[in-house]
């Protein structure tokens, strides 16, 4: 038969596709295997290289590392400690053999003993739980006399040695317990024995560690340890309480390991470098805190890296970009505006507050006057509800009782309940009381982002407001007021509208100033803390507040004199209850005179609180009217030259009011500036506290969404960027009539500022971790986060250092690098909590310059051309930030002053003679009272100390001065250590020989017991 | 043409078995057919030729005198099987490691997904529901599917076929099923799994799926466009209107049916109850295309409206 004829169902053979399908089989089911063991486990291979390149680190940093440590062991200091313990160890050796060698002997015994007799004993241990269980007292009885039974047997019991011993159960317990008792015995006296060599042995190895700076050899050892018993595995955080599982340190093995890794040490693998900041670690342990909770990603994914990132589509937590890394910092950290460490999200939440993003965005949290208003107003009324409630009850429990029906004891239980009633109603009488205060304090709290446009018709100049409204940033660089995107027939509306809901007051006729000696006090007086002066590279100054380089091109003197002499002064007061602006007709009407400030804020008409105050931060800086002519004078002198501005006669004509009212409403104008009628307009856009977890589909790409995806910024973080690089974005390409346009101004942010806002909103998430873990302290903390927002609120770190590692406006003004400036500077506040007494801040704070009549001055540091201005602080604030600096320095609550030793006679006499000798030139810097002397003083009066300062805080300033505040003018090393106490480093008076106290404490002494006449004498013998 | 979009969907892995599905099942009906008419010819040879058909073995292939009539299962049969079983073993092995579960965010009762759609094989009846009220779509369709598919076996008086693939002898079956399955089930599950995108819009492939997509589309219920405005007029014209479709649609397919001498010979075979039966299927079967193509063409949102439901 030939092959054609042959069946092919029979006769054709399988055996070759057989053959290579199942070898295909094969091999797709080692591929399967590869991808379970290393495919989808790609940690795997980082832990290999892990470990190769860390071993070579330790090895590399050992060479030198060692070479240091034997240096420290050859120096003769080490080898005498080396010896003395050495000898020490020698000369305990003999006792502590022996006591090994009774050890040594008792421990075999013990353990041949054990065995047995726990035997017996659970044997026991069921017969009794057997007779707990039974419930026949017959066979209770029984069992127990088995258990008696068991007991009185003997045991064989082989113990070390030839002897075979018969023991009974109590025998063997007894013994057991007398064996044990003496090993603890000879373990105990081992201790004592070796104590002296311990302690020695533990003193070398502090000398040695404490002069090696990296890891010791004692770490690398243990590194080396840990790698060779380096076994490849997950390795994860697991919090089971949260339910989160976090195995980045599965591929980021070198996050906390004990030697610092950087990225270059382990071979340019960043993904193996430590943690760059230990301390961070150190707060929120990963044990505890895990990664993602903070960092984002997905700490359970394990097969990519982009998926253990959460870059993938799905994952709703990605990980925090670099330059957004603060973001995770705000879930738990969202009730404060100054977060340590997170100098991003710091930066992000100023910009925030102070560009204004608050007055069209609701933040909870950042509406703190607001909400409080809201809650305080909430609470008074529940009270007060209360109050009737309990009034109505206690009338029917006396009707009650009074009824004769009821016998006696009732109706005096019913009339004792009346009472009880009565006196918890005057307690809340007390509560009431106080949150009225607070009511009052938070009428005065509440700021505007942008300047009150009440007054323009007083304050600007009509041509310029047109202008302005055309790109605040192209006239005025770095504005807080960003650019609307408005066609000309709304700027014009808005400048109409503007215009005409002004109020019209009179100014007082200002006569000229001297712009030269302004200019002097601009830039002294501390205006630069806040304001800049110059334009592009010649601006200095504070960003805090507006940049005044155009200010006489737009302001009418009359009104800048007015504003710099006191910018809080309103030309009417406003009702908040009547909603409008009073005239001097509702005082009139009244029969009270038209005086309204801060002692005079109630409202003619009905009583309520007024804002008699502009609602700015902008302090007091209790200049003479002479000088704020003389500033007002130069800010006039600067100006653009030639600039003109169109002819704005339209903004008179009543037909465009109305529609400027519309655009200003629309445009949201009144959340950021005070504006007649407007008072009380809600805000447009939307909330922002959670924006961060909003789903990604609410968020309107546009036309935009496709590129998005394409270039891969379809998250959160790329719509924000988006949006705040040009928030028009997302309206490009749309056929949108003009109300319909995103209405959103550009604030023409650098990119660092994008981030910081970015980073932000990224993380102003629904928290993923349950609510204990968000950092709402009970204790002095809280009182730190209430400070910030006072601090930050009103800027007083453009004048004064508050934390370690800030520098002020005056750090970077060129006048003040100049040596002879340099002690002009604002003092620094750091430690100011342990510095002062807290109830002579209260009183500084409410009235720097500390007196009544003589204003014009700095209460303190009366030599400082600079002023502490008066902020007119509610007494709110005054609390806030009196508890913030106690508890930044720790101070415990409420003060009590520390009580001195009272000075004798002597000693004054003695401490004065030091003050005034060569050695001691206190009174060189020192303000005296004596004018000519003050002059050129550049440091306080010492009468004020004893009411201003804290005795141990002036101790350690005067043992060295530079340790609190680097680089201060006062000396360091005026006192030196002699045995037991401080002494003067210089020569001292001859009365001192013999005294064996403490001179530094005599000086605190002397100073607490300081008067002006005391002053006088020291000024005496002083021959000044 | 937006590749990109094309790649995204087809790659997704959920949609991988469809566009395998668009390969095989058009491969396996050509293939499934061509035997079927060798088939046929061989049985036109077979009766021309009756002492043939005594000895010829039943194969395609022209006779060869050495060729067994019939072959046992084992090891002829088996070792097919079992060579198609280590293939498919393979491409389910490959598959797997290569794609992944399609999973997705965790999901948020306030959000829903757009497109949101059905597993794949779920994908035709979501379709259907572009066209009918849900409670048909959902509930009266599908289980009329099911008990159409039950009642097969009752129906079928057809004896020939049984064992070997043939095209003649099972003609209207062999074309019901075609229709059915192919055209109308398949290919729903094609459109919704590739043509349905944001809104449920109709997004032709190579377009891209854009979530801002606005058309505009009226759909009009049939006695509205007649102008009939009266609650129980609509329900009476309504009725009248499917009515005559459903005599329109019976006629229609008996004459199709009653087309060929064969078929006639089978529709003698049956009994009234089977053939009402039938033609009850049929009919409800070949109303989804027309509603479709009313949908589509002459955009009528229903053609009887009334309170109960609508159709």
């Amino acid at each position: 038969m030939t092959d054609q004829e042959k069946d092919p169902v029979v006769h054709s053979s399988l055996s070759k596709a057989l053959f290579i399908w199942s070898a295909v089989l094969v091999l797709s089911m080692v591929w399967g295997l590869w991808d379970e063991m290393y495919g989808i486990r790609p940690w795997k291979a980082y832990q290999a290289r892990f470990e190769k390149l860390y071993s070579r680190y330790i090895h590399d940093l050992r060479t030198p590392e060692a070479k240091h440590e034997q240096q420290i062991k050859a120096s003769p200091e080490y080898k005498e400690l080396d010896a003395a313990m050495r000898t020490a160890e020698e000369a305990a050796r003999p006792d502590a053999m022996k006591i090994k060698a009774q050890v040594d002997d008792l421990v075999p015994k013990i353990q041949a003993l054990n065995e047995p007799f726990q035997e017996v004993r659970s044997h026991i241990g069921a017969l009794t739980y057997q007779i707990e269980v039974t419930r026949s007292e017959s066979s209770k009885e029984s069992l127990r006399k088995q258990i008696e039974e068991l007991k009185a047997e003997t045991h064989k019991v082989k113990l070390p040695g030839p002897s075979e011993q018969m023991m009974t159960f109590p025998q063997m317990d007894q013994q057991l317990q007398d064996w044990k008792k003496e090993k603890a015995k000879l373990l105990q006296q081992n201790v004592e024995v070796m104590a002296k060599a311990t302690a020695l042995r533990k003193q070398r190895d502090e000398y040695l560690s404490d002069r090696i700076a990296d890891a010791s050899t004692t770490t690398l050892d243990s590194v080396d340890a840990s790698l060779a018993n380096f076994d490849v595995r997950i390795r994860q955080i697991h919090i089971k309480d949260v339910d989160l599982v976090d195995r980045c340190e599965s591929c980021h093995l070198g996050t906390r390991e004990p030697v610092v890794l950087t990225a270059a040490a382990m071979g340019g693998n960043e993904v193996f470098a430590s943690h760059p900041n230990k301390e961070l670690l150190k707060i929120h342990d990963p044990e505890n805190f895990g990664c993602t909770p903070c960092h984002g990603g997905n700490g359970a994914a394990l097969s990519s890296v982009e998926k253990a990132h959460g870059y993938n589509k799905y994952w709703l937590w990605p990980m925090h970009h670099k330059e957004n890394i603060d973001a995770g910092c705000q879930q738990c950290h969202s009730k404060e505006i100054v977060t340590e460490m997170a100098d991003t999200l710091n930066a992000g939440r100023e910009i925030f507050r102070l560009r204004g993003c608050t007055g069209c965005h609701r933040y909870e949290g950042f509406d703190r006057e607001a909400d409080e208003i809201a809650s305080v107003n909430q609470q008074i009324h529940q009270y007060d509800q209360q109050k009737a409630e309990w009034k109505r009850e206690i009338g029917f429990t006396e009707e009650k009782a009074d009824n004769p029906k009821i016998s006696n004891a009732e109706a005096q239980k019913l009339y004792a309940h009346a009472n009880d009633l009565r006196v918890r109603s005057s307690g809340l009488d007390a509560k009431i009381e106080q949150l009225d205060m607070r009511a009052v304090s938070l009428v005065r709290e509440v700021k505007k982002v942008g300047p009150s446009l009440k007054e323009v018709r007083m304050k600007l100049r009509k041509e310029w407001i047109p202008e302005w409204l055309k790109d605040p940033h192209k006239w005025r660089e770095g504005t807080k007021m960003p650019t609307f995107r408005l066609d000309d027939d709304e700027r014009k509306a808005i400048a109409a509208f503007i215009w005409q809901s002004g109020l019209q007051g009179q100014l007082p006729q200002q006569k000229p100033g001297d712009p030269e000696k302004g200019k002097e006090a601009f830039e002294t007086r501390g205006c630069m803390a806040c304001h800049s002066m110059g334009e592009g590279g010649e601006k200095e100054g504070g960003t805090f507040a507006a940049n005044l380089s155009r200010e006489g091109e737009k302001a009418n003197y009359d009104y800048i004199v007015r504003w710099v002499h006191n910018p809080r002064q309103r030309t009417a007061p406003y009702c908040a209850y009547e909603k409008r602006d009073l005239t001097e007709d509702d005082y009139k009407k009244h029969g009270q005179p038209y005086v309204f400030d801060l002692d005079h804020d109630k409202c003619p008409n009905d009583g309520h609180v007024l804002q008699v105050q502009q609602m700015t931060p902008m302090p007091n800086l209790r200049l003479t009217e002479d000088e704020a002519r003389d500033i007002s004078s130069y800010l006039m002198t600067r100006k653009h030259d030639g600039v003109t501005y169109e002819d704005a006669g339209y903004m008179d004509d009543p037909a465009l009011k109305n529609k400027g009212l519309d655009k200003v409403r629309f445009y949201g104008c009144a959340g950021c500036h005070e504006i007649s009628g407007l008072e009380e307009e809600q805000r447009i856009g939307t909330e922002l506290t959670k924006e961060g977890s909003k789903p990604i589909e609410r968020l309107d790409f546009a036309l935009l969404g496709h590129k998005a995806e394409d270039e891969g910024w379809l998250t959160h973080k790329g719509f924000f960027e988006h949006k705040l690089e040009n928030p028009a974005v997302y309206d490009q390409g749309k056929e949108k009539a003009k109300q319909d346009r995103l209405k959103m101004p550009n604030f023409n942010f650098s990119k660092p500022e994008i981030d910081a806002v970015t980073t932000l909103l990224e993380g102003s998430v629904d928290a993923t971790v349950p609510p204990r873990y968000f950092y709402s302290p009970a204790d002095q903390r809280q009182d730190i986060i209430d400070g910030w927002w006072v601090v930050r609120k009103y800027n007083c770190m453009g004048c004064h250092k508050v934390h370690v590692g800030q520098t002020t406006t005056f750090d970077a003004l060129t006048r003040y690098q100049d040596p002879d400036w340099r002690d002009q500077k604002p003092p620094t506040l750091i430690g100011e909590g342990a510095r002062v007494n807290p109830e002579w801040l209260m009183r500084f704070l409410n009235n720097p310059s500390l007196s009544d009549t003589d204003t014009n001055r700095d209460g303190v540091r009366q030599y400082l051309k600079v002023r502490m201005p008066t902020f007119s602080f509610s007494e709110g604030e005054i609390r806030k930030i009196v508890r913030f600096f106690a508890a930044l320095s720790a101070q415990a609550e409420p003060f009590i002053p520390e009580k001195l030793e009272p000075i004798t006679e002597q000693e004054r006499t003695m401490a004065r003679q030091l003050f005034s000798s060569e050695g001691a030139p206190c009174l060189k810097c020192h303000m005296t009272g004596d004018a000519a002397h003050d002059a050129r003083a550049t440091a306080p009066n010492f009468t004020v100390a004893k009411e201003r300062l804290q005795p141990g805080w002036v101790k350690r300033w005067i043992l060295d001065p530079a340790l609190i505040s680097p680089g201060t003018a006062m000396p360091s090393g005026l006192f030196v250590r002699q045995g037991d106490h401080w002494a003067f480093s210089g020569p001292t008076p001859p009365s001192f020989n013999g005294y064996t106290k403490d001179h530094a404490d005599l000086l605190v002494r002397y100073m607490f017991s300081f008067t002006p006449e005391e002053l006088g004498r020291l000024r005496a013998s002083a021959g000044k | 043409m937006d590749f990109h979009q094309l790649w995204t969907i087809v790659s997704t892995p959920d949609n991988v078995p469809i566009v395998l599905m668009l390969f095989v099942v058009p491969f396996y009906t050509w293939y499934g057919l061509r035997q079927s008419f060798a088939n046929d010819r061989l049985i036109a040879q077979l009766e021309a030729d009756p002492v043939m058909a005594k000895t010829h073995h039943r194969k395609t292939q022209p006779y060869r005198p050495g060729w067994a009539r019939e072959v046992h299962v084992w090891p002829y049969l088996l070792r097919i099987e079992f060579l198609a079983a280590i293939i498919l073993t393979v491409i389910l092995m490959v598959w797997s490691i290569t794609l992944n579960a399609p999973l997705e965010e965790p999901s948020n009762p306030t959000l829903t997904m757009n497109p949101s759609k059905a597993p794949w094989y779920f994908l035709g009846l979501q379709e259907m529901l572009v066209y009918f009220d849900p409670w048909m779509a959902g509930v009266v369709m599908p289980s009329l599917i099911i008990v159409g598919l039950m009642v097969i076996p009752y129906i079928d008086t057809n004896p020939l076929g049984n064992g070997y693939y043939t095209f003649k002898q099972r003609k209207f079956s062999i074309l019901t099923f075609i229709f059915g399955f192919i055209v109308l089930w398949v290919s729903m599950i094609v459109i919704g799994t590739l043509i349905r995108g944001p809104g449920w819009m109709w997004f032709w492939p190579g377009t891209t799926w854009d979530h801002n997509r606005l058309i505009f589309e009226v759909n009009r219920d049939l006695p509205d466009i007649f102008g009939i405005t009266g609650r129980v007029a609509k329900i009476i014209f309504g009725a009248i209107v499917v009515g005559l479709y459903l005599v329109a649609a019976a006629i229609g397919i008996h004459k199709l049916i009653t087309k060929t001498p064969f078929n006639r010979k089978i529709y003698a075979r049956m009994s009234v109850l089977q053939y009402v039966v039938m033609q009850t299927f049929l009919v409800i079967m070949l109303a989804l295309p027309v509603k479709i193509m009313a949908r589509l063409l002459f955009r009528i949102k229903y053609v009887w409206v009334t309170p109960w439901f609508n159709i």
